[in-house]
């Protein structure tokens, strides 16, 4: 980390997947709202989608439909590799919500402190 | 309609659960009228170019989901779920991975490897006047549209009726309407999941 | 030919999961039926996978199918060794098993089957994958269907326990395709031994190689559940279903756990492990904390599921440990172990439920003297446990046996100190879940009404008489399950030399 000016201008996108990451992360384990734990993992999710798709860009690359004489391409195979993981996101998130909805509906609270005592208790 | 009022009730340990509002907004419909064939057409374009531009069987198949969701958004979640009969949805979902299987396991009927579409050359070369490398296009798009695209509207569309039906509070299930134990309203495919939302006696 | 075999067994369990909710449109309880059927089936291939890659067969000991035609680095491959075919076996029995097990107990819906046929159809897919992107695909399946599955009763606190494993198993598996990502950026490939040769060019020291193996090693200890990051199995294996419990003890951190021992050796070779030393002791060091901590606080315990998720803490650990010791005999004996673990944790916990669903007992105080009423289930279930402490003849023992003289043949006398210490105490608490069967009398006589309670609870629809004379409510296919299982983990103390014969070739390639 010696030129972090250099690194921060010409890397920003994947300081960026570190802080998106970080964030997520954070919000993973501090908030106490199960339904912004959620959004926390979502972001964690985002951080590396954005890594994935950081690796594959080429300066003054074309996207990946070869055309006659097209410039260099991007490469597709991370973007591919993104789609896939953004549905599985999808879905993850689809199942966590499904399953708070039915705690809400069992126990009546969304914090993660109170159901902790809660199911301990039983 | 029923249009569910907003009220807190409390059940026995106290707790005040609040029930979901629909109401009546008259912009919210129309605009909703205005919009949705065009939103269903920029879906099934999505979907069907999705080998020359980006797009393709997921994308489109989510914007065709949300066709259904913002219909149920402006006419009221339970005669949206009345009018989108049950087996629509699972047959739906179920038929695009009928689809997606048969059109991969069908090359190692004839020989060749899984999911090979070229294999198709010889059975259906002369029929459709196809060269050998077009199959490849071709049986990638079938499996986009016919597959994927299904598969994807399909749990989305049953999702959130199965995730809506979870908010209702289980002591008032009979005065919403229907019973959500029907669990052919849970739908799968090989990318999503099996929630079994509704499974309340 | 046989090649084909391995798309066949990940396709045939997807397909056939539509077809329970599909019949269910008509037909009301047609999940069970298709279960079995494609169980039954996968169980069958993978007997013959197992076979053609035998050195018996005198075939191909290793068989690859490219998907879609294209060849290695361009395309997915589906890869059967020795190994895989295997975790497939196990997989195929398990599987039969749980279903033979379920129907009578467990959730009925049709969701669930599908769900069930989900999971195995993405633990196979796990296990026959040649491709780092794919087996993260399957890793989420897997993952997925697991947290449905445990939700599907209408306990709150299943809901919760998937909750919690929802969000560390998807922290997990996100963690993993960072090391992926980290690798696929270095090297520009994505099959596992076309990047093996791409790494060893690169050199062990690279900082993005070690990056990444660091993410790939805390991306399956979240999913294979090791101290400290465990916290997700106690909640999750207790509070789920019985069935569903059995089925995921079983199987799904077993596979996690073969992933890893996959790509330990196969992507990031020995020579990794020998220029990275500290790689090395972390992982041993890690690995023996949680064998203590995992045995301790299984001792902790009075839910006996708890006591038996708790120790797979510990058995796990065991196997990381195998995995950090780059022996050819700790290996040897992790596999073992994982195998003779699936089954010895699958006895367990279908034998908590069948005396959970007769009697209602839970915790170990509730098993007081209940050896007299249900003797086939509680013999079995000793015979179990003494096979997870070790005690000869029993798959347990070969397991713990060989890991320990590979720990001795490296040197590492802190390792094998710390099994004998995990077994002395794997000792203490099947002892106690002994002495409170077998030596404790029983509670008093009120016993027969809570029994009566529970059972009212129950899918009683089928109740055929018991063969263990006990409350007659449990049907007898699952107490035969129960000793089928137990059975097999005393016969396969003899199957040490056929699976050292079909692992012979793996071995020799991981440590040439």
């Amino acid at each position: 980390m010696t030129d972090f000016l250099g690194v921060v201008t010409t890397r920003h996108a994947y300081a960026l997947f570190v802080l998106l990451s970080a964030i997520g992360l954070y919000m993973m384990i501090a908030n106490e709202n199960l339904v912004k734990k959620i959004i926390g993992l979502n972001m964690f999710q985002t951080g590396v989608f954005l890594f994935f798709v950081t690796s594959a860009y080429r300066i003054g690359g074309a996207a990946p439909v070869v055309v006659e004489g097209g410039s260099p391409y991007v490469s597709p195979l991370p973007q591919v590799i993104v789609l896939t993981a953004i549905v599985v996101g999808i879905s993850l998130t689809a199942v966590g919500l499904a399953l708070i909805i039915r705690l809400y509906s069992e126990y009546g609270t969304l914090r993660a402190d109170a159901l902790r005592e809660v199911v301990g208790d039983e | 309609m029923s249009s569910d009022r907003l009220d807190s009730t409390n059940d026995d340990t106290g707790v005040a659960r609040q029930r979901p509002i629909y109401s009546e907004s008259q912009v919210i419909m129309t605009t909703v009228k205005a919009v949705i064939p065009f939103v269903l057409t920029y879906g099934l374009f999505i979907t069907f170019h999705g080998t020359s531009s980006p797009g393709g069987g997921f994308q489109g198949g989510a914007l065709i989901a949300s066709v259904v969701l913002m219909i149920a958004f402006a006419f009221g979640i339970e005669s949206t779920r009345k009018w989108l009969s049950n087996t629509l949805v699972v047959v739906l979902a179920t038929l695009g991975v009928a689809i997606f299987a048969g059109i991969a396991l069908v090359p190692m009927l004839l020989g060749a490897n899984f999911l090979e579409y070229t294999a198709y050359y010889p059975l259906l070369g002369d029929a459709l006047g196809l060269k050998r490398y077009e199959f490849v296009k071709y049986g990638m798009e079938a499996v986009e549209i016919g597959g994927i695209a299904f598969i994807v509207a399909g749990v989305l569309m049953g999702l959130f009726f199965a995730l809506a039906a979870g908010m209702t509070p289980t002591s008032e299930t009979n005065t919403v309407g229907d019973d959500v134990g029907t669990n052919a309203s849970d739908n799968t495919s090989d990318a999503d999941d099996a929630t079994d939302g509704g499974d309340r006696p | 030919m046989s090649d084909a075999l391995l798309p066949l067994l990940i396709a045939l369990p997807l397909l056939a999961a539509i077809f329970p909710l599909l019949l269910g449109l008509r037909v009301d309880r047609a999940g069970w039926p298709v279960a079995m059927a494609t169980s039954l089936v996968v169980a069958g291939l993978a007997t013959r996978l197992a076979w053609a890659v035998s050195p018996w067969s005198g075939g191909g000991q290793r068989f690859v199918h490219d998907l879609a035609g294209y060849p290695a680095p361009y395309g997915i491959e589906l890869v059967g060794d020795g190994l895989s075919a295997i975790l497939a076996l196990l997989i195929g029995v398990v599987a039969v098993a749980v279903v033979v097990y379920a129907r009578t107990t467990g959730p009925d819906s049709n969701a669930f089957y599908s769900g069930y046929l989900l999971l195995v159809g993405g633990l196979l897919g796990m296990v026959l994958t040649g491709d780092l992107f794919n087996l993260f695909v399957f890793l989420e399946i897997v993952g997925l269907v697991s947290y449905a599955l445990i939700a599907s009763n209408d306990d709150g606190r299943a809901a919760y326990g998937a909750l919690k494993y929802l969000f560390l198993g998807t922290t997990g598996a996100s963690l993993y395709l960072i090391g992926v990502g980290y690798a696929f950026v270095a090297t520009g490939t994505l099959n596992m031994l076309d990047m093996a040769t791409e790494l060893a060019a690169l050199g062990y020291g690279d900082p993005m190689v070690q990056a990444a193996f660091g993410f790939i090693l805390i991306g399956f200890m979240l999913k294979i559940a090791i101290f400290p990051l465990h916290t997700w199995q106690p909640d999750a294996y207790t509070y789920a279903p019985d069935t569903v419990s059995a089925f995921i003890a079983a199987l799904v951190s077993t596979t996690a756990a073969y992933a890893l021992i996959r790509i330990a050796y196969d992507v990031f070779t020995v020579d990794f492990f020998a220029a990275n030393p500290l790689i090395t002791d972390a992982v041993l060091i890690i690995a023996s904390v949680s064998i203590v901590v995992g045995s301790l606080l299984a001792l902790l315990q009075s839910d006996l599921k708890r006591v038996f998720a708790y120790s797979s803490v510990a058995q796990f650990g065991m196997i990381l440990a195998a995995i950090g010791l780059q022996s050819e005999t700790a290996l040897f004996g992790a596999v073992i172990h994982l195998v003779g673990h699936g089954l010895m944790k699958a006895t367990l916990f279908m034998g908590a439920g069948v005396l959970a669903s007769a009697y209602g007992a839970r915790t170990v105080a509730d098993y007081a003297g209940l050896a007299k009423r249900a003797p086939i289930t509680a013999g079995m279930m000793a015979v179990a446990g003494l096979a997870l402490v070790g005690i000869p003849p029993s798959v347990g023992t070969l397991g713990k046996w060989f890991i320990a003289l590979g720990a001795v043949e490296e040197g590492s006398w802190g390792v094998a100190a710390v099994i004998f210490l995990s077994t002395l105490l794997t000792l203490t608490y099947i002892g106690r879940l002994l002495e409170a069967l077998y030596f404790t009398p029983a509670a008093e006589p009120d016993d027969a009404d809570v029994a009566a309670d529970t059972a009212d609870a129950l899918d009683t629809a089928d109740s055929s008489v018991v063969a263990d004379g006990g409350v007659d409510r449990v049907a007898t296919e699952r107490i035969i399950v129960v000793a089928v299982l137990a059975l097999s983990t005393v016969a396969l103390f003899a199957a040490a030399d056929p699976l050292a014969a079909m692992l012979d070739p793996v071995f020799g390639r991981f440590f040439k």
